[in-house]
C-alpha cells in the first residue's frame, strides 16, 4: 500500500470500536444498545480532532498542515483514505455473514447494575416474580434495561473465571500444570457445546415453536458457571463441607432459575400465565424443561467435584 | 477427565457415520422407520417420530456429500492446531 495512504491520523476513522457502554440516569433510547460516547464522527483529516476521537496528541497537527499543503500528497491521501474506507466497509459487509455481529453486540450491551441484579438472581431466584422479558416493538430490549434478559457478558466472564479459580484449586493441591488449564477449558467447552447440540436436537423433535436462539441457549447455559465459582472457591476456603454446601445451594438456585426462564420461552402458550399444564404435547415440553434443568446441577457437580479435595 | 473438543468431534463424526451407515432396505424399513413410510397427513403434529425419521433421511443425504469430506482429517490422522486436547 502507498506509504502516504499509511499516514494513520489523515483517514477520518470513525471511533464505534471504541464505544464503551455507559449508563445515564434516564435511558435514552432502548433501541441503542449503547451509548454513543464518539463526539466527532469523520471529519476531515488535519485541524481539527475529537477528544475522544484517536488519542494522537496535538503536537502532530502542524507537521500534518505542512504535509498536506502539497497538492499530490493530497491527493494520494485522499486515494488512501478511501481506499481504506472501502476496505473497511467490504470487511463490516462479509463478516455479518459469518459471525453475527450485529446480533452479539445486543448480548453484551449491559452495565454494572444489569450485572449486580443478574448475579443476586442466579444466586436466590425465589423472590422475583416477572420473568416475562420485555419487548420493544418486536425486539427484545437490551439487557441493560431489562434484568430477565439473556447476556453473554456474565457467562463469558463466569468461564474465565472458573478456569482461572481451577488452576488455583489445582495448584493449591500440587496438581498445577499449564496445560491442564486447557484441559480444564477444553473439557467446559466440550459440554457446554454436547449441552446445547443435544438441547437443540430435542428442540427440534418436540417440535417446539419458539423463539430460544441457540445465543440464548448458550446464554442460559453458561449461567452454571457462576455457581461453580461460587462452589469451588468456598470449598478452598472452608474444605468440602464449605464447599458442598454453596454448591448444593446454587445447584438449586440454577434449577429454579432455569425452570423459570425456560418455562417462558419453551411452554410460551399455555404456563406462561400459571394455566398447570394438560395434554400430551404440553406434558413432554414441561419434561423437556425439567431435563434441561436437571442437567445444570449434574454438570455442575461433575465439573468441579475433582477440584475440590 | 479427558472430554475435550476433539473427543467431542471424534464422537459426532462416529455417530454422524452410524446414522449414514443405516441399511434402507434391511433395517429401516423393518422397523417402520423408511424414507417412504414416513410422510402423513398435513396436521399440525408431526409427532417425534416421522421428525426422527426426518432427521435420519436428512443426515443420510448430507452425510453423502460433504460429510465425508470432512471425515477425512481424523481418518488420515491429520493434526490440526488447536486447544483439542491431548489426542490431538
Amino acid at each position: 500500500m502507498h506509504p502516504g495512504g499509511l499516514v494513520a491520523a489523515g483517514t477520518p476513522r470513525q471511533p464505534s470500536k471504541r464505544r464503551t457502554p455507559v449508563s445515564q440516569p434516564g435511558m435514552a433510547d432502548p433501541h441503542q444498545l449503547f451509548d454513543d460516547t464518539s463526539s466527532t464522527q469523520s471529519r476531515g483529516y488535519g485541524a481539527q480532532r475529537g477528544p475522544s476521537s484517536l488519542g494522537y496528541p496535538a503536537a502532530s497537527a502542524s507537521p500534518q498542515a505542512a504535509f498536506l499543503a502539497d497538492p499530490v500528497s493530497n491527493m494520494a491521501m485522499a486515494y488512501g483514505s478511501s481506499l481504506a474506507a472501502q476496505g473497511k466497509e467490504l470487511v463490516d459487509k462479509n463478516i455479518d455473514r459469518f459471525i453475527p455481529v450485529t446480533k452479539l453486540k445486543y448480548y453484551f450491551a449491559v452495565d454494572t447494575m444489569y450485572v449486580g441484579k443478574k448475579l443476586g438472581l442466579l444466586f436466590f431466584p425465589y423472590l422475583h416474580q416477572d420473568w416475562e422479558v420485555q419487548y420493544q416493538q418486536d425486539t427484545p430490549v437490551a439487557p441493560r434495561f431489562d434484568v430477565n434478559a439473556p447476556d453473554l457478558y456474565i457467562p463469558a466472564m463466569a468461564f474465565i473465571t472458573y478456569i482461572l479459580v481451577a488452576g488455583l484449586a489445582l495448584g493449591t493441591q500440587d496438581r498445577f500444570s499449564p496445560d491442564l488449564l486447557g484441559l480444564q477449558a477444553s473439557s467446559a467447552l466440550a459440554w457446554l457445546t454436547l449441552e446445547v447440540l443435544a438441547i437443540l436436537l430435542s428442540l427440534y423433535l418436540v417440535t417446539v415453536n419458539t423463539d430460544l436462539t441457540t445465543i440464548d441457549l448458550v446464554a442460559f447455559l453458561g449461567y452454571k458457571y457462576v455457581g461453580m465459582i461460587g462452589g469451588v472457591l468456598m470449598g478452598l476456603l472452608f474444605g468440602k463441607i464449605g464447599y458442598y454446601l454453596v454448591l448444593g445451594w446454587c445447584c438449586v438456585s440454577i434449577f429454579v432459575f432455569m425452570i423459570r426462564t425456560l418455562r417462558l420461552k419453551i411452554l410460551a402458550d399455555a404456563a406462561a400465565e400459571g394455566i398447570p399444564v394438560r395434554g400430551a404435547r404440553n406434558q413432554l415440553r414441561m419434561y423437556l424443561t425439567m431435563a434441561v434443568a436437571a442437567a445444570q446441577p449434574l454438570l455442575m457437580y461433575w465439573l468441579t467435584f475433582h477440584l475440590v479435595r | 477427565m479427558a472430554f475435550t473438543l476433539y473427543s467431542l468431534l471424534q464422537a459426532a463424526l462416529l455417530c454422524v457415520n452410524a446414522i449414514a451407515v443405516l441399511h434402507e432396505e434391511r433395517f429401516l424399513k423393518n422397523i417402520g422407520w423408511g424414507t417412504d413410510q414416513g410422510i402423513g397427513g398435513f396436521g399440525e403434529e408431526p409427532g417425534i417420530k416421522s421428525q426422527l425419521m426426518n432427521l435420519i433421511r436428512s443426515v443420510r443425504t448430507v452425510m453423502r456429500g460433504i460429510g465425508c469430506l470432512l471425515a477425512v482429517p481424523q481418518l488420515e490422522g491429520w493434526k490440526i492446531p488447536g486447544p483439542w486436547g491431548p489426542c490431538n
